[in-house]
């Protein structure tokens, strides 16, 4: 085999599954975005770009990118904060420590759906936990009715979010922890750097590629999460918690415009591609460090 | 071509050999919505049933939450991949019916078989003079109370107007503590129908001449009600968190003293609040008399695509006799579709229902457009910005009926 063409040649089965598994119904994804679609798929007239026309002019459709835009970057923000210390506590040697860690990763056993479900009920506004809490507290008054507006159900949902995403994020934190060798904190000890000098100058630049995946990562995952919000709202209430995901299946499945669905799809590939794009080339970047 | 490739296609084509056998001839799947814990087991036992008195008929259950039911048709049509029968919303059947996916069952019915129906419940199911489907499921709405809250404020009757159940909310209120007159639903699934009961009885109806009655005045009218039954606290509070689940669930805690929904609330009563001490009654009349409930039927239907038409039909033929209808919706705790079905003194006795079926001649049914969820989707959240207080009932209704006329062309 020539080697030029080799490598072609060696690539071209994986290629093939790829072809497979993505580049087909991404093409048919395609086709269905630029038709009339009817509720059951069945193509009719090409249309051209009109399924985009439409949704540009949908307020509930720029308000949901807006908002996942928001409850991307709110959610990833608040991991990563949250994440960082955690992932250092847990570093530490101290008594108990393997169940501690345990008790951070328990919940990412859980399916995401579940958790949703179960902060349904916690934020249930007359019968809920949380608000029970609080009373029991002393720190409020009147039920607050979680979930009957954007202006408390979305900080919730983002909470909500922030809290699931916190045991992966740890995870790959802890792993980036463990590779710093504890040598340069005894050097840097001796040079008499306190204790946030050492975070400052060592362990964040050590631990920069690990955060850069983590928000990669994150971000994509949360870009896309489904069942938080449809199981606390659906999107509502009057699509004000709608991210487009959510918009995106109300679309598809519910009112049954499979073409504008479609179109959603795409519009959510391209925005993922970038992150992805970015992904890579941290990554790459890091190898060649 | 290598030995691999060669194998995986051989793989492949024994899968397909073996699906087709899987599914040969004699077997009919039918798709099955999840009404409650009893649907699946109540048609695995129907099944068992048929297939002992036809033993060449094999019958597939496939049961579905009731979410996931159009996301799964969908699918599944889209992909050809569809059950031989399926349940699904009659509000839902025109567009079926129109893309040609249903069959018309008339050649297989014969008069006898007609006969057994209630018409009221086999109305809504045919379109163009003829049969899509056949009424599975049924039920009406009335308004739930708790009978010792009445009691506690004073009230004898249920109200029979709405001027009377506002009247009723604020001697509920008086009480104190956190009690309120009127449950009242805002969100999720069958929020718009909550809010039609009201313009019903004010006199509006949902389409008109093929026009959206959003913008009517009976429309308005009951926007501003509702709304100044949140303003002055005779609802639960946050209405647009709770489903009609939650409402349901408001109602069996003694939270909320009135509920209008469907007669399978007196089950879950019976199983989970059997000390609750309620009625049920009409749904308020509005100030002409306008009366109204919603009627609602799910249909079972035939794939105009199906290979088994003969077994799916002995099927069907089969789960309507008396003693199946019976059965189902003893569990389901719907309202009965078959005339001699409804002569058992389990409904004919039973006083919830009684209620039920007197409203009948009053009910809507969805009516027979296009989009039906989509117009159900705008409803919604038209109404939900105003129980928010984020829209004027005028204008955000306007707004709303012009929506829906754009999907009713």
């Amino acid at each position: 085999m020539p080697r030029a063409t080799a490598p072609y040649v060696l690539i071209f089965p994986s290629f093939l599954l790829a072809s497979a598994i993505i580049l087909w119904p991404l093409k048919e994804i395609v086709s269905l975005s630029l038709h009339d679609v009817n509720r059951f798929g069945m193509l009719r007239d090409f249309i051209g770009l009109e399924h985009f026309r439409v949704l540009f002019a949908d307020p509930d459709f720029i308000a949901a990118t807006w908002r996942t835009l928001l409850w991307t970057a709110a959610v990833v923000a608040g991991t990563l904060i949250i994440s960082v210390p955690i992932a250092l506590i847990l570093n530490e040697d101290f008594y108990g420590r393997g169940i501690a860690r345990i008790l951070i990763m328990l919940p990412w056993a859980i399916s995401l759906t579940m958790t949703a479900i179960v902060w349904r009920w916690a934020l249930n506004g007359e019968s809920g936990m949380l608000n029970s809490a609080l009373r029991g507290l002393g720190l409020i008054d009147t039920n607050i009715q979680w979930l009957a507006q954007a202006a408390t159900a979305f900080p919730m949902q983002i909470f909500i979010g922030i809290l699931v995403s916190i045991p992966f994020t740890v995870t790959i934190f802890l792993g980036g922890l463990s590779s710093v060798p504890d040598d340069l904190y005894e050097a840097a000890a001796t040079e008499g750097a306190g204790s946030w000098d050492q975070f400052r100058l060592i362990t964040l630049p050590l631990l920069r590629p690990f955060i850069n995946i983590a928000f990669v990562l994150n971000t994509i995952y949360v870009f896309n999460s489904f069942p938080i919000i449809w199981a606390t709202t659906q999107g509502g209430p009057a699509n004000s918690t709608d991210i487009l995901v959510t918009y995106l299946y109300k679309t598809g499945f519910r009112v049954g415009k499979l073409g504008e669905a479609a179109a959603v799809s795409l519009i959510m590939f391209a925005i993922l591609l970038v992150f992805t794009i970015i992904y890579v080339r941290l990554a790459m970047r890091e190898a060649k460090a | 071509m290598t030995i691999t490739q060669k194998l995986c296609l051989l793989a492949g084509a024994s899968l397909i050999a073996f699906s087709t056998s899987a599914f040969a001839d004699s077997t009919v799947r039918v798709t099955i919505a999840e009404y409650s814990k009893g649907t699946g087991p109540y048609f695995e036992e129907a099944a068992k049933a048929f297939e002992a008195a036809n033993p060449d008929t094999k019958i597939q259950i496939e049961v579905v939450p009731w979410d996931n039911l159009q996301q799964k048709l969908t699918t599944d049509i889209s992909a050809g991949a569809n059950a031989d029968l399926s349940i699904i919303g009659t509000r839902w059947l025109l567009d079926y019916v129109k893309e040609g996916i249903v069959a018309p069952l008339d050649e297989h019915i014969k008069p006898d078989f007609k006969a057994r129906f209630i018409d009221t419940f086999l109305t809504p199911s045919v379109m163009d003079g003829k049969v899509y489907g056949l009424p599975i499921a049924a039920s009406a709405r009335a308004m739930y109370y708790n009978k010792d809250i009445f009691a506690k404020a004073g009230i004898d009757t249920p109200p029979a107007t709405w001027a009377d159940f506002k009247t009723d909310a604020e001697k509920i209120k008086k009480l104190g503590g956190e009690t309120y007159g009127f449950g009242l639903q805002g969100k999720e699934i069958e929020t718009d129908v909550y809010f039609y009961y009201g313009m019903w009885s004010n006199g509006g109806e949902i389409v008109k001449d093929g026009k959206s009655g959003l913008d009517s005045k009976a429309a308005i009218d009951t926007a501003k009600l509702y709304k100044s039954f949140i303003d002055e606290g005779l609802t639960q509070p946050g209405v647009t968190s709770y489903s009609r689940e939650d409402v349901q669930n408001l109602f069996k805690q003694g939270k909320v003293a009135t509920v209008i929904t469907a007669p399978f609330l007196s089950n879950q009563i019976k199983a989970e609040a059997p000390n609750l001490k309620y009625g049920v009654a009409p749904i308020p009349a509005g100030p002409n008399g306008d009366k109204g409930t919603y009627g609602v039927t799910d249909s079972i239907v035939l794939f105009e695509n199906s290979k088994n038409k003969e077994a799916a039909w002995k099927f069907l033929d089969f789960i309507f006799t008396t003693e199946q209808r019976t059965k189902f919706d003893k569990v389901e705790g719907f309202l009965p579709v078959n005339a001699e079905e409804a002569k058992d003194p389990y409904f004919a006795d039973n006083a919830d229902l009684k209620v039920f079926t007197s409203l009948l001649p009053n009910a809507r049914f969805a009516p027979v457009i296009p989009g039906w969820e989509d117009i159900a989707q705008t409803t919604s959240n038209a109404i939900q910005k105003i129980y928010l207080g984020q829209g004027e009932p005028e204008a955000t209704l306007k707004e709303a009926a012009d929506k829906v006329n754009a999907t009713l062309k």
